[in-house]
């Protein structure tokens, strides 16, 4: 019965769809504007079926009912409630469920917030939003019906994913990815109505800056999160490993971000709009080949395929999606191009351009060597793979120059700027940043890479502490208010420039902890039997026992676990295991990690021997990286920081033409 | 993928910022620079023990991934100084790993190791990974291990 009202939910789903692109491209050719209201209601109604859907699928996970495929195949009597719900997203039909949900979420979020607005823009915005959702619900109703039925019913199904049962991180980074994968259609629509009603004007940039900061937030988060799941619970010592999956992940934020700052100068000085435009356009399509990377089974990856019908569909969905925008911006090209109004070379906005130029080139690089191993075995028929040094020795200059760059490119004023100005604002941070790089070289770090990154970032924090100093002195000294109350004052009256400099310290925080934590970290792989002991940098690590047992919540599981004390910066008792799942081949680790604000201890069980019960431990000393996962949270609140007001302002029924443009000398970085 | 030049909308009508579409031109030229030079030594090839033995002296010292069943009966040495046998039926080629493998290695079992040939004609291994489906890592959230040890509807 559940099941039934789940698939009848998707075709529902799929004909109000169906429905909404009629509706709304009839709306949009000038029929009855009531039908644009209808397409709406249509939309809402689509994304109510997907709830349907997902309830009702996450009803048959929670009551184990084995005549459907997807839980068979993912569910197990024995899986605890909490697991079992989020296997909504464990496997591919179930992801694509949900992913469907988020995407009408999004569409009918945008549709009523901008209702009864921009008349001439919304209709071809929904028809566009409904094309995207419209091949979701095809997806699901041909060749990955998650509401297939399977029979005879089992007494018990497989079981979720082995790595999904082990650790509850599982149910943060998923979501967190798929609602910026899906949010990201949102500015793909608006560009795509923009085109086709030639209106690529200033009210147009500032929605979709702020509908594609959103999605970015939360791709931001999801980024990090599952950099952090993998480091919790793959028990491989790292965070990044250059992996398809984390690629297609990456590919969208880049293009976005190159987008959020291509829009400033867009909006500041004009001109770059079909530029803009291109951008979220790629960054889409980016979303939809890395949906497909990741889920058709054709790269090998951390994140293991079933080979499905799906891969076609999402190829149609990419060629169909890339044909037509190409085409539309190439149409539109004559009549868009140009406007701006002339700038130096010394200018802010030639750091915004070369901060795109690099930004396109990262993104070129990763997918270039993403798709590499697909071409060359499509072409020659060889297996080969781009490895981790490569992605490293290509994008860490980028990186590296970005960086340069975010300093640079804030400090330096609309237009053209003189050399004056640069003394004055450069000379300080720049000698900060040698002082930082000698002190470095004094205590003797030697890797490169940290210390360019450790001078650089000194740099740019200095740059920013000076901006934000000036600003509030300057606004002390006018307004009479003492120096505290001005900076906040002046922060919080100009979120949007000051949360991106927010953002920029996270990203700061991060690049340390990154290039410090690669590049410093220590591992030894050691065999101790019990009693012995292992050291690793400043930690003595000894073998207390080595236990087998069944798990206690879940006797088919057993575990073989390593139970150590250590000593030394930290100390206390670790337990790491290896965990046996009958659904599982491998044995899934289940590695210790020992979080502190400088380094890490992380130990994993890699062999043991029950003979004379001697395990063979991989032992990390990994310091800093607790600062990556602290950078993401301070790029997360930086972007909510900048976006807060005006998502509060907006949120009043206003008139469309309420915002002059402000031109006030500290807004809009 | 995207269609707009980087330097076109930037151009104001009349004075062309030759600096900028220069600097534009070297960062794109470095960027080309990194990719290409060092993509041949970042490619992996993977290959089966016949692909390997058939490149004769030419594979020594060349990294590749070489995969295959361990032979039944040619694991020695603790795990931290492992031989072992890897072969497609057909060919065989020692191999000699410094590194833990995981505990799913075993006689019988198909592992990737990359690493390069020596002179000797022992595969020097930097890396044991043990093949458990189609793809030779741990299978993770959205996907299902594509060899199962059981189907729906058996008991496990």
């Amino acid at each position: 019965m559940i099941p039934t009202i789940g698939h009848a939910a998707v075709l529902v789903g799929l004909g109000l769809t169906a429905y909404a692109i009629v509706a709304f491209v009839l709306a949009a050719r000038g029929r009855d504007p009531r039908l644009a209201g209808s397409a709406r209601r249509a939309v809402i109604g689509s994304f109510v079926a997907a709830l349907i859907g997902c309830v009702a699928m996450v009803i048959s996970l929670l009551g184990h009912d084995f005549s459907v495929l997807y839980v068979a195949e993912n569910n197990a009597t024995t899986t605890p409630p909490f697991i079992s719900a989020i296997s909504l997203w464990a496997a591919l039909e179930g992801s694509i469920l949900f992913w469907t949900l988020l995407a009408t979420g999004w569409a009918a979020l945008v549709l009523v917030r901008h209702r009864g607005k921009h008349r001439l823009l919304m209709p071809w915005v929904g028809a566009t939003l409904a094309c995207v959702n419209l091949f979701f619900f095809a997806v699901m109703t041909w060749p990955g019906n998650p509401f297939a039925l399977t029979a005879p019913v089992a007494g018990e199904g497989l079981g979720p994913n082995a790595l999904l049962q082990n650790h509850p991180f599982m149910a943060l980074h998923p979501p967190l990815l798929y609602l910026g994968y899906t949010g990201l259609a949102v500015p793909f629509a608006f560009g795509v109505a923009a085109l086709i009603t030639r209106r690529l004007d200033e009210e147009w940039l500032r929605i979709v800056r702020r509908w594609t900061l959103v999605p970015w937030i939360f791709l931001t988060l999801g980024i990090t999160a599952g950099a952090w799941w993998s480091y919790e619970v793959l028990g491989w010592g790292g965070y990044w490993a250059w992996d398809p999956v984390e690629n297609a992940a990456l590919l969208p934020w880049l293009t976005a971000t190159a987008f959020l700052h291509s829009a400033m100068v867009a909006e500041r000085r004009g001109g770059l709009r079909i530029w803009a435009s291109a951008l979220v356009i790629a960054t889409f399509i980016l979303t939809l080949v890395g949906t497909f990377l990741t889920r058709s089974g054709v790269v090998a990856s951390v994140h293991s395929f079933t080979q499905s019908a799906i891969g076609p569909w999402f190829l149609a969905g990419i060629v169909v999606a890339l044909a037509g925008s190409l085409t539309l911006l190439v149409w539109r090209l004559p009549e868009l191009v140009g406007g701006g109004r002339p700038s130096g070379f010394l200018s802010r906005e030639s750091a915004f351009l070369l901060n795109n130029v690099l930004f396109l080139g990262l993104t070129f690089a990763v997918l270039f060597g993403t798709l590499l191993p697909l071409l060359v075995a499509g072409t020659s028929g060889e297996t080969i793979s781009v490895g981790a040094p490569w992605f490293n020795a290509v994008n860490a200059p980028i990186f590296v120059a970005l960086l340069f760059l975010m300093g640079v490119g804030p400090a330096l004023p609309w237009g053209q700027a003189s050399w004056a100005t640069l003394r004055e604002r450069f000379a300080v941070p720049s000698i900060l940043a040698v002082v930082v790089v000698a002190a470095g070289l004094a205590l003797g770090l030697r890797n490169l890479a940290a210390l360019v990154t450790l001078g650089l970032a000194v740099m740019v924090a200095a740059i920013m502490l000076d901006e934000v100093i000036r600003g509030a002195r300057a606004r002390a000294r006018g307004r009479g208010e003492n120096p505290v109350a001005a900076a906040w004052r002046l922060t919080t009256r100009n979120r949007r420039r000051y949360g991106g400099y927010a953002v920029h310290v996270g990203i700061l925080v991060m690049a340390v902890a990154v290039a410090i934590s690669s590049g410093l970290a220590t591992d030894v792989t050691v065999t101790i039997a019990p009693g012995e002991t292992a050291r690793i940098g400043a930690y003595e690590i000894r073998h207390d026992r080595l236990v087998v047992e069944p798990l206690a919540d879940d006797a088919r599981v057993i575990e073989t676990r390593a139970e150590l004390t250590y000593d030394g910066p930290q100390s206390g008792s670790l337990r790491t295991a290896l965990r046996d799942y009958p659904n599982s081949q491998a044995a899934i680790a289940t590695p210790a990690v020992r979080t502190s604000l400088g380094e890490d201890l992380y130990v994993t069980l890699l062999a043991s021997d029950p003979g004379t019960q001697a395990v063979t431990l991989h032992l990390f000393v990994n310091p800093l990286v607790v600062w990556i996962w602290i950078g993401g949270l301070i790029v997360g609140i930086g972007s909510a920081f900048a976006i807060w007001p005006e998502a509060r302002r907006s949120a009043v029924p206003a008139v469309e033409s309420r915002r002059a443009p402000s031109v006030s000398p500290v807004e809009g970085a | 993928m995207t269609v707009a030049a980087p330097t076109e909308p930037m151009l104001p009508p009349r004075r062309r910022p030759w600096g900028i579409v220069i600097l534009v031109v070297v960062v794109l030229a470095v960027i080309a620079y990194l990719a290409f030079s060092s993509i041949g030594t970042a490619l992996v090839y993977y290959l089966t023990p016949s692909e390997l033995a058939a490149r004769g002296d030419a594979a020594v010292g060349n990294t590749v991934r070489l995969g295959g069943q361990v032979a039944t009966g040619s694991v020695s040495g603790p795990a931290t100084d492992l031989r072992f046998v890897l072969t497609d039926g057909e060919t065989d080629i020692p191999v000699h790993s410094t590194v833990a493998p995981t505990r799913s290695f075993r006689e019988g079992s198909g592992a990737v190791v990359e690493g390069a040939l020596g002179p000797d004609g022992v595969f020097e291994a930097t890396q044991v990974i043990v093949k458990h489906d189609e793809n030779y890592e741990a299978p993770a959230p959205g996907t299902l291990p594509s060899d199962r040890a059981f189907e729906p509807g058996e008991e496990p």
